[in-house]
């Protein structure tokens, strides 16, 4: 098929404006963090005078950003972790055993994915501060196994079965067995899925709100980030320098990671949205 | 090996593999649900030990004399329609647009993808900075009425404000699957259309759009369950203001629960989300599977 070369370089220049334009709120808020208080309620559309990163080293230090982005990570971390490890096994065995049993427990793991998480909140909040998992990093990062388990299984199940019976049947006469045939021969087969659950449970868990809200929101020292953002603009309100500053700090990590692995976090979260 | 042992061990080890999850998904899912149903049935306040049995009251109270719950559903429910319609239609247009050959497709695609890797509390106040201090500087430049526009002061503005900046958050989401969507509609098929003389919408309305039809099933799944949920957005835009006209039901029972530690009566608002979000979600993803075409 041909295709009218100018209709198509001007669709591209209209595309460009459009995604300029679209994009515009955030490079707004980026350049608006470098201006004095005076300087952005004077004009906010005009550009910085002169670059001044006073904001950035007020906010860093009032909000602790260092502890905040350690918090972060060990949330996210122990989070992701704790669910790759517990659904892959779990999904193998799962797809690898054929009776009854195995298909109901299949059935009952993916079925909670049905359940939104605002209409047991309550609960596991009490459930939480029973099994002294509330107001710590580690425990917040545990409440996220089997929250993400249910989809981490489904997506999992489903790419098992494409793996061949007879690699477990060769591994097993090479003597592996349990859980050293699953990580030395499985596990490494099934790093695509694997990478795709990642990039969805890694966007969720570091950005999340209402779980760490009522888990860690009562002292400052296991605040995470969009939570301390969250306190911070409350306290702040109108200082548009200050909160915006905020603002820049809580994004800049995640758009970073993400002008690096681009292509991959598409990638794997299209693939985790058409197999899930 | 004898047979027997073998076949115990291997129990073992199908308990070994499964048990993790099914204690992580117990304690994370099916528990706090039963706890749920229990308190949903007293007058639990969050804090005190002492809990009295109630029966239906909780319920009896929603279905009759909730003034907030009945508002904060209707505006639930006006949201999730609207949100579902503009983000997938425009996500579609935009998809049909990066698929032609465009230089820039990868990095436009990167563009509108980019909201949806930010905390929605954080483009919640993103949009505050725009529509409160950004819109007032644009209108002094320009001069345009919309500018000067009351964004988040009226009750109808602020749920238009809340509805186009959720839209703007995840449209690169929607995007990306239908641009998947688009890429395995085989290309034959368009060109023997094209030869039976079909132009450009037509080969859209009678080829593209059938066998797009798990896109949109996908699309349209994902973008009432996140819609129904409704919180986050509002929580930092509007606060759920101006005067409570922007609670949402999720928003509703957060207040009912943490703010007035009416816990009871907030795990029984919970339970009536659950069971409306389990229906719709069911007739949705059935409606839809049944409209797929095989190919």
């Amino acid at each position: 098929m041909r295709e009218n070369k100018t209709g198509l370089i001007a669709l591209e220049l209209v595309m460009i404006a459009a995604a300029l334009l679209f994009l515009f709120p955030i490079i707004l808020v980026f350049y608006n963090s470098l201006k004095s208080f005076g300087e952005v309620m004077r004009d906010v559309m005009a550009l910085p005078h002169k670059l001044t990163f006073e904001n950035y080293a007020y906010v860093w230090k009032y909000i602790d950003y260092p502890k905040l982005f350690l918090n972060n990570v060990i949330v996210t971390a122990v989070g992701l972790v704790g669910i790759i490890l517990i659904s892959s096994i779990a999904a193998y065995k799962l797809a690898r055993t054929k009776t009854k049993l195995s298909g109901l427990i299949y059935f009952l793991i993916i079925i909670p994915m049905l359940i939104p998480f605002q209409s047991i909140m309550v609960t596991v909040l009490k459930l939480a501060r029973d099994l002294h998992l509330a107001n710590s990093v580690w425990g917040l990062g545990i409440q996220y196994w089997g929250l993400g388990a249910p989809m981490a299984v489904f997506i999992y199940h489903g790419f098992v079965k494409g793996v061949p019976k007879e690699l477990d049947e060769s591994a097993t006469i090479d003597g592996a067995s349990g859980f050293s045939l699953f990580f030395r021969i499985i596990f490494p087969l099934l790093k695509p899925v694997t990478a795709t659950i990642a990039v969805i449970d890694i966007m969720w868990i570091w950005n999340d709100f209402l779980l760490p809200l009522l888990m860690v929101n009562g002292s400052a020292d296991t605040k995470t980030l969009t939570l301390a953002a969250y306190t911070f603009v409350g306290q702040y309100n109108t200082d548009w320098q200050y909160t915006m500053t905020a603002v820049v700090m809580a994004v800049l990590p995640s758009i970073l990671v993400f002008i690096l692995l681009q292509k991959h976090i598409v990638k794997g979260v299209t693939a985790g949205a058409v197999k899930g | 090996m004898p047979k027997f042992g073998r076949r115990t061990f291997g129990k073992i080890e199908f308990g070994l593999f499964t048990l993790p999850v099914l204690i992580g998904i117990v304690l994370a899912f099916y528990i706090p649900f039963f706890m749920s149903m229990y308190y949903s049935l007293t007058d639990w306040n969050g804090i005190s030990k002492h809990t009295n049995y109630i029966g239906f009251d909780n319920f009896k109270q929603i279905f009759s004399g909730d003034a907030n719950f009945a508002s904060a559903s209707l505006l639930t429910m006006k949201f999730s329609l609207l949100f579902i319609l503009l983000s997938n239609v425009l996500a579609l247009l935009i998809a049909v647009l990066l698929d032609r050959n465009l230089k820039t497709s990868a990095l436009l695609r990167a563009a509108f993808f980019i909201p949806y890797i930010l905390s929605l509390i954080i483009v919640g106040f993103i949009w505050k900075f725009i529509f409160s201090q950004g819109f007032q500087s644009l209108a002094e430049m320009t001069g345009w009425g919309i500018f000067d526009w009351s964004w988040l002061g009226t009750p109808k503005m602020a749920f238009i404000s809340v509805l186009l900046v959720s839209v703007w958050q995840s449209i690169g989401f929607y995007i990306v699957i239908y641009i998947a969507g688009l890429q395995s509609v085989p290309a034959d098929l368009l060109e023997a259309a094209t030869v039976d003389g079909a132009g450009p919408f037509r080969r859209f309305r009678s080829v593209t759009l059938p066998l797009l039809a798990p896109s949109v099933t996908i699309a349209v799944f994902m973008s009432l369950t996140n819609s129904i949920k409704v919180f986050d957005v509002i929580l930092s835009l509007t606060g759920g203001g101006p005067g409570g006209s922007t609670y949402s039901v999720s928003f509703d029972i957060y207040r009912e629960t943490f703010q007035n530690n009416l816990f009871g009566y907030g795990t029984a608002k919970a339970l009536v989300l659950f069971v409306v979000v389990l229906l719709i979600t069911v007739l949705q993803l059935t409606y839809f599977k049944r409209k797929e075409v095989e190919h």
